[in-house]
């Protein structure tokens, strides 16, 4: 019961503070510097490990893929097959992963030490909202970014696959042919639809993160837990929104 | 780092997320979604079956567009057919749904049709063939099956017999058995004609076993030989004289061709005719011989007057016979 209460009041937190910010949001323009700053570390710093990660995932892809469609003769297929998984789930989600464990630990760590070092209650003092000026730059910027880091996923990820295809001995595909099916089973809409969840991911990352963070009371070691916190509900938020919307998208 | 190089990191970043994007829809969606160049056409179908939106369209199993939209249209199915503008369809063209393997989506294929006939426009609808999908294959397949295994279970009970009825295998055994004796006999015949034939005996034998029935056969054929290119000979000369005929050579060839002649003939049977109306009519001088007894009847009266002065020359002497002459005939 106890657990159940303090869930509900995570969510009523984080909508709480969802509708502050937005309340904000006419003040961005003159927040530039700010959402630039978090559009830096959440897109930009984040792409290097983005493009290794996706770029071996739809490798795997394909060599799973190759070994298992190899017997039947269905090799050629491997296009579609890495091209529809990558745009439509492994693409946004291992963005919204990376974010969560790179960007939104962060953001929970900034947070929780401000709020624990009484920087918050200090803005607060001086009548400045804390969801302007920390909640608010990093909402916009991942719902900026967050498209961009998937797009980039997805395209890697086929490259990774097609590489793969064409380099292992089993299942030595051509390019030409491992671009065409994805091309053919592949449509835009499957990127778009992918490019939806990867908003929706990241948005709900950044906003979980934010609102734990200020949530913090302690010391040093509300803060570790704290993280610890943030990432593990953003992972499950993450896999149980993609359940909802991959049925709602469909 | 400066905030101005981290912001110009992040423009570039944003700029080249928003390019991938576009180049992704571009090479995905072929831009058709925005541009959606082209024009339709309207397949009506009994049953769509697995066909949808964005299917591709195939003239002679080259890709020429997609399928726009299925709908319901009364007791029917239609697709309606986005064809690229540069390509343009036969009237007489078909239009059946294909499959392109069995895991394969659906298309719609369209033959070539005619080059003589116009193009079909705009809004158009094409004709249709229904297309014989994998369960009516199945389901014909299976009353194949059905009508085999009656046949095989009829054939069975040939075999095997039916009823206390004695099988084939039986009535065969019995006929064999009953039959025995003839059947030796006629082997035995048989063989004998056989050695007949080998030894050259009988007609049959010469036949086979002679050389100079070849011979003569060879001979016969190359006779047949002759007498065919004979008979090329004569139709060739044939040939040329019709030709000579058709030109109008010779008289047969002016009798039949030459217009002058023609009109020659024509003009003598004109005349001919004329001449034998007044014939018939008694007119001119051949007419009252021909119709005109009284001339008959003075040149007989004449004669006789003639024969009557002869014989008075006869009965007195030289002397007077110019006076008799005279006397009988005035």
């Amino acid at each position: 019961m106890k657990q159940l209460i303090a869930i509900l009041e995570g969510i009523g937190n984080a909508v709480k503070l969802l509708v502050r910010a937005a309340c904000f949001a006419p003040t961005l323009p003159r927040q530039l510097p700010r959402f630039m700053e978090q559009c830096y570390l959440i897109g930009y710093t984040t792409l290097p490990i983005v493009a290794i990660l996706s770029f071996f995932i739809g490798g795997v892809l394909a060599l799973q893929a190759g070994y298992s469609m190899e017997s039947f003769g269905a090799k050629e297929f491997i296009g579609s097959l890495v091209g529809l998984s990558m745009a439509r789930e492994l693409g946004p989600l291992m963005v919204a992963i990376l974010l969560a464990g790179r960007v939104g630990s962060a953001i929970t760590a900034e947070l929780a030490s401000m709020k624990v070092y009484q920087e918050v209650d200090a803005l607060v003092t001086m009548n400045i909202a804390p969801e302007r000026i920390l909640v608010l730059p990093r909402l916009a910027a991942v719902l900026v970014m967050m498209p961009v880091l998937a797009i980039i996923a997805n395209l890697v990820g086929w490259f990774g696959g097609a590489i793969v295809a064409h380099s292992v001995d089993f299942i030595a595909l051509e390019p030409e042919k491992y671009f065409e099916t994805l091309r053919r089973y592949t449509k835009f809409e499957d990127v778009a639809n992918g490019l939806i969840k990867a908003e929706t991911f990241g948005f709900v990352v950044v906003l979980v993160c934010c609102s734990i963070g200020l949530r913090t009371r302690g010391g040093p070691r509300e803060i570790g837990a704290s993280v610890t916190k943030a990432v593990v509900v953003s992972l499950i938020l993450i896999l149980v929104l993609d359940y909802f919307l991959t049925k709602a998208l469909l | 780092m400066t905030t101005t190089q981290n912001t110009a990191r992040v423009g570039l970043f944003f700029l080249l997320g928003i390019a991938l994007i576009w180049v992704s829809y571009e090479t995905l969606s072929d831009g058709k979604a925005l541009k959606s160049r082209g024009y339709n056409l309207v397949a009506g179908f009994d049953n769509l079956k697995e066909l949808k939106q964005g299917d591709d369209v195939r003239l002679a199993g080259v890709k020429i567009g997609s399928v726009q939209a299925t709908r319901l249209a009364g007791r029917r199915a239609e697709a309606v057919l986005r064809i690229d503008p540069a390509v343009k369809i036969a009237g007489d063209a078909q239009a059946t749904i294909g499959s392109a393997g069995l895991l394969g989506t659906n298309y719609v294929a369209i033959n070539l049709g005619s080059a003589s006939v116009p193009p079909l426009a705009p809004g158009a609808e094409i004709r249709t063939i229904a297309s014989v999908d994998l369960n009516t294959i199945m389901i014909q397949l299976g009353e194949l099956g059905g009508k085999l295994e009656g046949a095989l279970g009829s054939m069975s009970e040939v075999l095997k017999g039916k009823d206390g009825q004695p099988s084939l295998f039986q009535r065969l055994d019995t006929l064999l058995t009953e039959n025995s004796q003839k059947v030796n006999t006629t082997m035995i015949n048989l063989q004998e004609i056989t050695d007949k034939v080998n030894r050259g005996e009988g007609t049959l034998g010469k036949f086979i076993n002679d050389p100079r029935l070849h011979d003569e056969l060879l001979a016969t054929v190359g006779d047949l030989r002759k007498a065919a290119s004979d008979a090329k000979s004569v139709v060739s000369n044939a040939q040329t004289l019709i030709e000579q005929v058709k030109s109008g050579k010779g008289t047969l060839g002016a009798l039949i061709y030459d217009e002058k002649t023609g009109n020659d003939i024509r003009t003598a049977t004109s005349n001919l005719k004329e001449v034998s109306d007044k014939l018939a009519k008694g007119e001119g001088t051949l007419g009252k011989l021909i119709n005109d007894d009284s001339l008959f009847r003075e040149a007989q009266s004449t004669l006789r007057k003639a024969d009557r002065a002869l014989d008075g020359m006869g009965d007195s002497g030289p002397i007077t016979a110019v006076g008799a002459v005279a006397g009988a005939l005035f």
